[in-house]
Formats: structure tokens, C-alpha cells, sequence
């Protein structure tokens, strides 16, 4: 804590807390593996007492659900925004993408907490997994607008292609090629578009800036 | 020395008794509450019969679902071939690994709980992974232009599937698992074939195909205990022809493998005939009439053809593993060691294009005996990687994971089979910068990689 840390609102204290206990478990996790990291470990990380950390969660597991739940909210919020500045679908895809994807690029521990260990924890843990895809799903669904099948395309169309950017995202990561990510904007639009645009509209398009839109 | 596999029959039922013991009750309590004790009790062993088999409980574990992988992996090949059309070809093996699931749920509840215990669970499932994307990515054969998609895609849709699968696993769900299976394939087939072939996928529903419908049946009715026993080491009748294609220029022996001595006369008859037929399609007469020796020759150095497939195996890797050390130890420094290193093997599997195809493809597909030298194989090239932490920044070492080094390997494999599965081992070369940049990023950077990558000589 900075010296005159009374002047901060205490909600400000408590936010600033939460993230930096998260931050602790994400690195903790890359050093060792999520299963192998205590409380202790997250706590002397983070360099609060063990009581803090309690005030804040109720157990690792708590925690890891946060920082899942924290991760996914800020990606959201990056990807709506960059989205949001384009009109066309197919141009709030390629843009979304590049923001997410630079966030990804900028917080690497933090992303191999969520989409590593998602895949591999327990029910808690795949339960906001699937959420965490819900969260994207609607983005992608709005592509169903330029489909000529629109509703008929398959049910969990979207899950799928956002469960498939995740799982390309976590081969990445276990390789560590963490900071190339970005690299992979072309290839995951193009994924992403193929099945409302078709292969070949899909290709020409993925990974296209419009003009004033730039990628993080 | 044929001892070997009469010990290992003899310790078949023992080992399988715990492996199936560990798998009941970790399904039942989880991976921190078994112990070796309630093992033992459940399969009624002492603990020097488990010592005889397991180096601790993790390294069980471990065992175990490496069996669970190797006959998943066979199975899903089974299931593939058993159909004619691509896409059938898919479903088949949809649904054969949605059946499996539901027939067993022990095992799927295990593979949830092996899956959290540990980074090693993962590497070996992500194999598998490797193996289903390149079953999808066999659509691009469809395509008339076959190059027009990207790699990833299928890679994407392997893991998603898994995902998707995974989850309502985990949450009890199995019995959704049959009407996942047209959405899964209608967006499998999408890419590869166009918007009204996955149409026509999803309004099929579960369907199994015809063909594979059949098998399973006659699979029922025959053997009930061999598709669970993971010792059914002959069914490499079964491997894609994808995967058979031939690569060109196959023909003549390499040099350096053309010797007097018998038993490597017939290992490189072996890798002839395969070249041509197949790893499922060789004979053992057409073995000894590559190496141009007697059939008893060949029965007086090996008693079966997986005997003969595993001898070649280890022939060419220790071959390949002799290269890339040599190239490795002649460079100044570790990236350059690395790039030496890579360039040697791809060196060595573009002069000798069926013995790339016997290692990198039918190693995977040749069955369990194989698959287990095959990940011995991988393991044995992580050091190289491995030595590159040697004073790297704390930074960077943060960074890198427990299993980077065998992810580096693991995809820089699945690369270098896709160019020979494709009939380009003779290209394998033009590989080199984009395999030294990404096996180097991770401990260099991206920037520093790429210039050694693309140093030239």
C-alpha cells in the first residue's frame, strides 16, 4: 500500500485488494499448477494477511472463480468496446477479436489460469467455463442476421466457435507463444466467419481493419 | 528376450486389476482421497504387487490414463475406418466416443479427476486432441482446393467438440450427449464442405452410420472382452487411408539402411512395404520379399509383424535422435544448437521419406506398443528445449509452464506429420524457419527467434 492510503475511498482499498489477490493466484498457478497452490502461497504472493484474504473469499477455489469471472468481465467490456466503434458484423467480429486477443496477449497469467485450468478443473470450474462462452455467444450470434439459413444453423453453433477460440488460445499458451498471440487474427476470424459468410467471403474478410478502427 | 512378452501377459491381469480398481474408486471419491491402500483393497493385492507396476499413486494415475487414451485413440481409428465417406467417417467416431461415455461412466468421471491432478494428464490428453483434429482436418481432402483453410480451424473444432463434450460430462449431463452429435458434425463439415452439407448433418440427428453400426455389433456378439482389455495390439487393420497416402519418390532404399545384416534388412523391408501398403496392409511376405530373405528368417529375429514395426521404430528414432544430437552439439549457442537440432531431423526425414512416415504417422496408428514408444520418443526431445531455461530472466521464465517443452515438441510433430500425411516429406526443409521461430519464442521473444530462424545457412 502506498503511504497515505487513508485518503482512498475504502472502496477503491477493497477493489484494489480483490485484483491483487487475483493476480496473486494467476501467477502462483502458471508457477505451479492450480491444484498444488494454497492459500498460504496465494497470500504470501500477494503480500496481505491471511485474514484479508478471507474477508475477500471464501477458499482458493472461491478465488479462482473470481479471477475467472473478473477476467471475463474486463474481456467483454474490451471486446464490446472495440466492437461497438465498426457497423458491419463482419467488421465487429475482426475488431472484437483483435481487442480480445490483445488482452490476452497482455495478461498472460491471468489467461492461463481461465482457459488452462477450465478445461480441466471440477463442475465449479466448468460451470464458468460455460459461462464464460455464454458471455461471448451473443456477439457471434448476431451473425445469424447475414446468414442466408439464419435460425436454422445448428443450436450451439456459436458455443462452438467460441469454445474453439479458447481451445487454440490454450495451445498457444501451454506453448508459450503467449505473446504471439495477435498473430492468430486472421486464422480465428476466419474460423469465426466461415459459417455465416461461407469459406471464401470468410477468408477475404477475417483479419480486415476497416479504416479508423485500429486493433488495440 | 522373448520373455518380455510372456511377462507382460503374466502381469496383465494383475496390472489391469488395479488400473480398473484406481479408475472405479478415484471416480467415486477423487483424485486426493484415493489412496494406494483402497486400491489394493478393491482389486485384493498387497502392495509389493502394486510397487511391481507403479512408481506411487501419480504415476498410476498416470498409467491409467494412458491406457484410457491409447484405446480411445484406437477405437476412435476403428470407428473412422469403418466407414467409407468422410463425413460418415466423422460420425462414426462421434458417436462411438458419446457411447463409450455412456456406456462407462466410471471412466469419464476419471478422466475429470486425472485431468485436474496434474499438467502431465493434459499433455497426454492434448495428444489425443492432436489426433481427432487431424481426422477433421482430412476434410480439406474434399475441398478442390485443399489448401484453401487454415489448419486451425480444425484444431478449433477438436477442441471445442472436447469442450462441449467435457462439460456436460462433468455436470452429469451424459444423456445430452446423443443431440450434440448432429450439431458438433454440422459445424465440423461446414467449412470443408459448405453450408448445405452441414445442414444436412444436423437434420440427420445421432444416426450412427450404417457400416459402423454393423461393427459395433459384430464387435458385441464376438470378443466382449477385447475392445476394454487395451490388448488388442492387431487392430491397425484400421488406420485412415488419409493417412496411407503414399509420399512420393518412396521408392529405392535409403543408403545408409541397405546392410548385409538380416534383422536390418528386414526392418528396412518393413519400411518398404509400409511405404507401399500400409502399416495395416503389409504382410509379413511382403516384409521378407523387400528384404529379400526367407520367412524363416524373419521368424528366426521376430515373432510377429508389431515385433518387426517396433525394432524399425526404434532403428529410425535412434537414428534421428543421433542426428539432431550431433546437430545440436555442433552449434556455438543454444539457439543455434536448436536450429541445428531441428534442421538435422527435418534433413533426415526429407532424404528418407517412408521412414518419416513409418515414425511420425503409422507410429500413431500401429497401436499400443507403439504409441507408447512414440511418446517415449516425444519425452526424449524435450531436454533439448528444456536447456533452454538456463539462464533465462525470471520474466521469461514465468512465462513458460511445466509442460511448454513437451507442448513445443508435441506441435512441432503435428506439423511436421501433417506435411508427410500430405505427401510432402521431401518439403519438410522449407519448415525450418517457422519451427526454429516457434520453438524459440518462448524463451527468446518473439523478435530475437525470428532472426535466428531466419539467419541464413
Amino acid at each position: 500500500m502506498p503511504p497515505g492510503r487513508h485518503a482512498l475511498p475504502r472502496e477503491f482499498i477493497a477493489q484494489h485488494q480483490r485484483a491483487r489477490i487475483i493476480a496473486a493466484l494467476a501467477e502462483e498457478t502458471v508457477d505451479k499448477g492450480y491444484r498444488a497452490v494454497t492459500v498460504a502461497d496465494i497470500v504470501r504472493r500477494a503480500g496481505i494477511a491471511r485474514n484479508t484474504f478471507y474477508e475477500n473469499f471464501s477458499s482458493k477455489e472461491d478465488c479462482f472463480l473470481a479471477a475467472s469471472e473478473f477476467a471475463v468481465k474486463e474481456a467483454l467490456r474490451r471486446v464490446v468496446d472495440a466492437a461497438s466503434k465498426v457497423d458491419a458484423w463482419p467488421d465487429r467480429v475482426n475488431a472484437g477479436l483483435a481487442a480480445f486477443l490483445h488482452y490476452v496477449a497482455s495478461e498472460p497469467a491471468l489467461a492461463r489460469t481461465c482457459i488452462v485450468e477450465a478445461l480441466s478443473a471440477g463442475p465449479a470450474a466448468v460451470d464458468r467455463y460455460e459461462r464464460s462462452i455464454q458471455a461471448f455467444v451473443p456477439l457471434f450470434r448476431m451473425g445469424r442476421k447475414v446468414s442466408a439459413k439464419g435460425e436454422e444453423l445448428p443450436e450451439t453453433l456459436e458455443e462452438t466457435i467460441v469454445g474453439g477460440i479458447f481451445w487454440i488460445l490454450y495451445q498457444r499458451i501451454i506453448m508459450g507463444q503467449a505473446e504471439r498471440i495477435e498473430d492468430l487474427l486472421g486464422e480465428l476470424a476466419e474460423f469465426a466467419l466461415t459459417p455465416y459468410l461461407g469459406a471464401e467471403a470468410a477468408k477475404r474478410i477475417a483479419g480486415q481493419a476497416p479504416a479508423g478502427a485500429a486493433a488495440g | 528376450m522373448l520373455d518380455v512378452e510372456t511377462r507382460e501377459r503374466a502381469a496383465g491381469p494383475e496390472r489391469e486389476r488395479i488400473v480398473q480398481a484406481l479408475i472405479e474408486i478415484a471416480a467415486e471419491r477423487g483424485y486426493a482421497e484415493t489412496t494406494v491402500e483402497m486400491i489394493l483393497r478393491r482389486a485384493g493385492l498387497d502392495r509389493p504387487a502394486f510397487d511391481r507396476h507403479f512408481r506411487g499413486k501419480y504415476d498410476c494415475f498416470l498409467s491409467a490414463w494412458r491406457e484410457i487414451n491409447e484405446d480411445c485413440m484406437r477405437e476412435m481409428l476403428e470407428a473412422y475406418n469403418s466407414e467409407e465417406e468422410w463425413p460418415d467417417r466423422l460420425r462414426a467416431v462421434a458417436c462411438e466416443i458419446v457411447e463409450a461415455l455412456r456406456n462407462d461412466p466410471s471412466r469419464a468421471s476419471f478422466a475429470v479427476e486425472v485431468l485436474a491432478a496434474g499438467d502431465a494428464a493434459r499433455a497426454r490428453r492434448d495428444m489425443t486432441m492432436r489426433v481427432i483434429a487431424s481426422l477433421i482436418d482430412a476434410g480439406r481432402n474434399e475441398m478442390e482446393d485443399p489448401e484453401a483453410i487454415s489448419h486451425t480451424t480444425a484444431e478449433a473444432l477438436a477442441g471445442s467438440a472436447y469442450g462441449q463434450v467435457y462439460s456436460r460430462v462433468v455436470k452429469g449431463r451424459g444423456d445430452e450427449l446423443p443431440a450434440l452429435v448432429p450439431q458438433l458434425l454440422s459445424a465440423a463439415v461446414m467449412p470443408y464442405l459448405g453450408i448445405d452439407a452441414a445442414m444436412a448433418e444436423l437434420s440427420r440427428g445421432f444416426d450412427p452410420p450404417a457400416r459402423y453400426r454393423r461393427d459395433v455389433a459384430k464387435r458385441g456378439s464376438s470378443s466382449k472382452s477385447s475392445s476394454k482389455s487395451g490388448k488388442t495390439v492387431t487392430s491397425a487393420e484400421d488406420y485412415p487411408p488419409e493417412l496411407a497416402r503414399l509420399p512420393p519418390g518412396r521408392h529405392g532404399l535409403p543408403r545408409e539402411f541397405v546392410v548385409h545384416n538380416q534383422r536390418e534388412r528386414l526392418i528396412a523391408g518393413l519400411a518398404e512395404a509400409i511405404a507401399e501398403f500400409g502399416y495395416s496392409g503389409t504382410t509379413i511376405a511382403h516384409i521378407t520379399r523387400y528384404a529379400a530373405v526367407s520367412r524363416r528368417t524373419f521368424y528366426e529375429h521376430f515373432s510377429s509383424k508389431d515385433e518387426c514395426f517396433v525394432a524399425a521404430y526404434d532403428t529410425v528414432m535412434n537414428t534421428l535422435r543421433e542426428r539432431v544430437s550431433e546437430g545440436f552439439e555442433e552449434a556455438d549457442d543454444w539457439p543455434h544448437a536448436v536450429r541445428a537440432g531441428i534442421g538435422a531431423m527435418l534433413e533426415f526425414l526429407a532424404a528418407n521419406p517412408h521412414l518419416a512416415r513409418l515414425c511420425m504417422v503409422e507410429a500413431l496408428v500401429a497401436g499400443p506398443v507403439v504409441v507408447e514408444r512414440y511418446d517415449a520418443a516425444i519425452q526424449s526431445f524435450v531436454p533439448y528445449f528444456q536447456s533452454g531455461r538456463e539462464g533465462r530472466p525470471p520474466e521469461v521464465l514465468e512465462r513458460l509452464s511445466p509442460t511448454t517443452e513437451e507442448a513445443l515438441v508435441g506441435g512441432m510433430v503435428s506439423l511436421i506429420s501433417r506435411r508427410i500425411i500430405a505427401g510432402k516429406a521431401e518439403e519438410l526443409e522449407e519448415l525450418l524457419p517457422d519451427l526454429v521461430e516457434f520453438t524459440l519464442t518462448p524463451y527468446l521473444g518473439s523478435e530475437e527467434a525470428a532472426k535466428v530462424a531466419r539467419e541464413k545457412g
